[in-house]
């Protein structure tokens, strides 16, 4: 049996740093009290408003940080936070990245934050990897300089950046280019279902991450579990692998709400199909 | 024979767990997987009527003696949840158990007759829940004739689906309670629910950290007060129990059944254990049933009210 873990009992901390990349997109520093892997998320608390799950987006200097996208009311108040205010975090929570071989990092939209994370665990091993990076318009590109430096392959819907295409486009074409042992995804669903495709047809494993409503995420209120093996994507995801992945149902398929229905997938900007 | 082989008013269960209402069982799909893992039935999370969103987060949270929470009963409404069991049903022949709740004795009876349409093994009728005080829920479980009334009225609508009632540790006498649920026609009970309400404070705001400010206790913090409970009821009736709370290993569950259930409910224990947690309680009991010589667990249930040495 597992042993509960103190970081998962719920605990405010002052934050340390606030990182403006734009209006709508900030990254969040605490004082790391856990450690955390990449492809790992951490439940954030608004005293009064409501809890939602976030990637670790890196933790370096003894911080740990996340990166949030303004979309609704919970992010839009995160834009507001300032150093000194105190937020719940608890965690580490699910499963993250599991690093192997030659990689090839594919991200779309806000799923870029982790992926940053993973790309400086990938550096550190010393192992061999591409990345290629996927959102609207430049302006909604994250941590451009960071990627930049290992060579990252971007895709703009507007052309603002990089190629003019869709970034699983990229991802196709390198995969023709090098061979590669596994593709780590992190966006949208539509993509993540285009990634799986393509790691089906090149016959290599693919580690993507799933994201699910959560309430919990402890793997007790069952709101993030998958159709078809019922899979906790809180507990054994977020990411999870080829094999995994064959057995969610429901993968870019119409999941479920906050009352445990049916929900139809909200559109995804087309940038990253 | 399979030596932890029960029956629960009439419904054969292959191991006496049954995974809790409210704890993962709330798609076809999750329910699916705990049975997979070794539960001998599995409970839906409770349903009603119409759909509930239920609280916002936080409202299920960890703490060292277990978790204390406020979902809010969220569920997607009986229409939805039929979809489920159907599903459940053409997928799995583990044993279903539907709990279902409501805000008067007269919806119960709908809601009863609704998913008593779908087949299942057994309605537990959930009136003991303390997250919802001022909506539902604690004037039943704490009044034994509205009890009595709501037992009554889902037996006439449940088309001869045994009932099980699941009451709170919280009320004036639980020997009295159980008694009214006999003489009202029910064929079982579930006891407890979670326990309370508490409260959780984070030091550094000073705010209680449940959105709901207060939430139903759970988890090994409560085993005692479970194993208590179904003492007092199995010396009341003579009616099946499922003995739930506080569920984390063999040892927790033989208490229960020494106490004198005849199965026992596991919920929060899947957070530390995971869903492998069924099947680690399976084989502890097999192991202790061999060790000491009993061929079933039925020599074991109600071991404390027995005289001389043992
Ligand atoms: C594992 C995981 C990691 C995430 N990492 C990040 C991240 O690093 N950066 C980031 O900006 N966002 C991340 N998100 C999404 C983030 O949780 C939502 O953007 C946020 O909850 C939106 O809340 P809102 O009130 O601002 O918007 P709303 O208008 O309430 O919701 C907008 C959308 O966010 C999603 N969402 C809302 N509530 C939840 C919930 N409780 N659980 C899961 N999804 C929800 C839904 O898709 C919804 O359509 C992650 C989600 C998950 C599941
Ligand atoms: C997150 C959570 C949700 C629950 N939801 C319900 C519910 O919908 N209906 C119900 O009758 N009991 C509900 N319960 C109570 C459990 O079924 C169980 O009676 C109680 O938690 C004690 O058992 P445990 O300690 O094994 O969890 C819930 C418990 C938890 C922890
Ligand atoms: S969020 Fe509760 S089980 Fe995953």
């Amino acid at each position: 049996m597992n042993l509960v873990l103190p970081s998962h009992a719920i605990r405010s901390l002052p934050i340390q740093q606030v990182a403006t990349h734009s209006a709508e997109l900030k990254s969040i520093l605490f004082e790391q009290t856990f450690a955390a892997e990449p492809g790992q998320f951490v439940m954030l608390w608004i005293p009064g408003l409501d809890e939602k799950p976030f990637s670790v987006s890196d933790v370096r200097d003894g911080k740990i940080e996340i990166t949030a996208k303004a979309v609704g009311p919970f992010s839009r108040a995160l834009m507001e936070c300032r150093p000194g205010d105190r937020l719940g975090l608890r965690g580490p929570f699910g499963r993250g990245f599991r690093p192997r071989g030659r990689g090839l990092v594919v991200g779309g939209g806000m799923g870029i934050a982790p992926l940053r994370y993973l790309v400086h665990r990938i550096e550190r091993d010393r192992a061999s990897f591409r990345v290629a990076l996927g959102a609207r318009t430049a302006a909604e590109m994250m941590f451009i300089g960071d990627f930049s430096k290992c060579g990252a392959e971007f895709a703009t819907d507007d052309g603002t950046l990089g190629k003019q295409c869709l970034v699983t486009g990229l991802a196709a074409r390198l995969c023709v280019e090098e061979a590669f042992d596994v593709i780590y995804g992190c966006g949208p669903e539509p993509m993540l279902v285009a990634l799986k495709k393509l790691a089906d047809e090149r016959g290599i494993d693919c580690q993507l991450s799933l994201e699910r409503h959560m309430k919990c995420g402890i793997g007790v209120c069952g709101s993030c579990c998958v159709d078809g093996s019922g899979i906790c994507i809180c507990r054994e995801g977020p990411v999870l692998d080829r094999a995994e992945l064959d057995r969610v149902a429901d993968f870019g398929r119409p999941h479920r709400d906050a009352t445990g229905a049916r929900k139809g997938l909200v559109p995804e900007p087309p940038t990253t199909n | 024979m399979n030596p932890l082989a029960v029956q629960i008013a009439g419904v054969a269960l292959e191991s006496p767990l049954v995974l809790a209402s409210g704890v993962l069982g709330t798609t076809s799909a999750s329910l699916r997987r705990v049975a997979q893992a070794g539960a001998g039935a599995v409970t839906t999370k409770s349903c009603s009527l119409a759909a509930r969103a239920g609280h916002p987060a936080p409202c299920v949270l960890p703490w060292p003696g277990g978790l204390i929470n406020a979902v809010g009963l969220s569920n997607p409404g009986v229409e939805g949840e039929l979809e489920e069991l159907a599903e459940y049903r053409r997928t799995c022949a583990t044993p279903l158990f539907v709990s279902i709740f409501a805000g008067s004795a007269d919806e119960f009876g709908q809601l009863a007759r609704r998913v008593a349409a779908a087949k299942p093994d057994l309605i537990e009728v959930n009136v003991s829940c303390p997250n919802v005080e001022s909506e539902f829920g604690t004037p039943f479980a704490a009044d034994p004739e509205a009890c009595g009334r709501v037992v009554r009225e889902v037996k006439e609508n449940a088309g001869g689906v045994p009932v099980s009632i699941k009451l709170s540790a919280q009320c004036a006498s639980l020997a009295r309670m159980a008694v009214v649920c006999r003489q009202n026609g029910a064929d079982a009970v579930t006891a407890i629910n979670t326990v309370g309400p508490g409260m959780w404070i984070d030091v550094g705001t000073g705010r209680p950290a449940l959105s709901n400010k207060v939430g139903g206790v759970s988890g090994p913090a409560i085993l005692p007060i479970a194993v208590r409970a179904v003492y007092e009821i199995r010396k009341a009736v003579d009616l099946p129990i499922i003995g739930t709370g506080g569920v984390s290993s063999a040892d927790d569950a033989l208490q229960l059944i020494m106490a004198g259930a005849d199965a026992v409910g596991v919920g929060s224990g899947v957070y530390a254990g995971g869903v492998e947690l069924f099947g680690e309680i399976n084989r502890g009991l097999a192991a202790f049933l061999k060790e000491r010589g009993f061929d079933s667990l039925a020599q074991v249930k109600g071991l404390a009210e027995r005289e001389g040495r043992p």
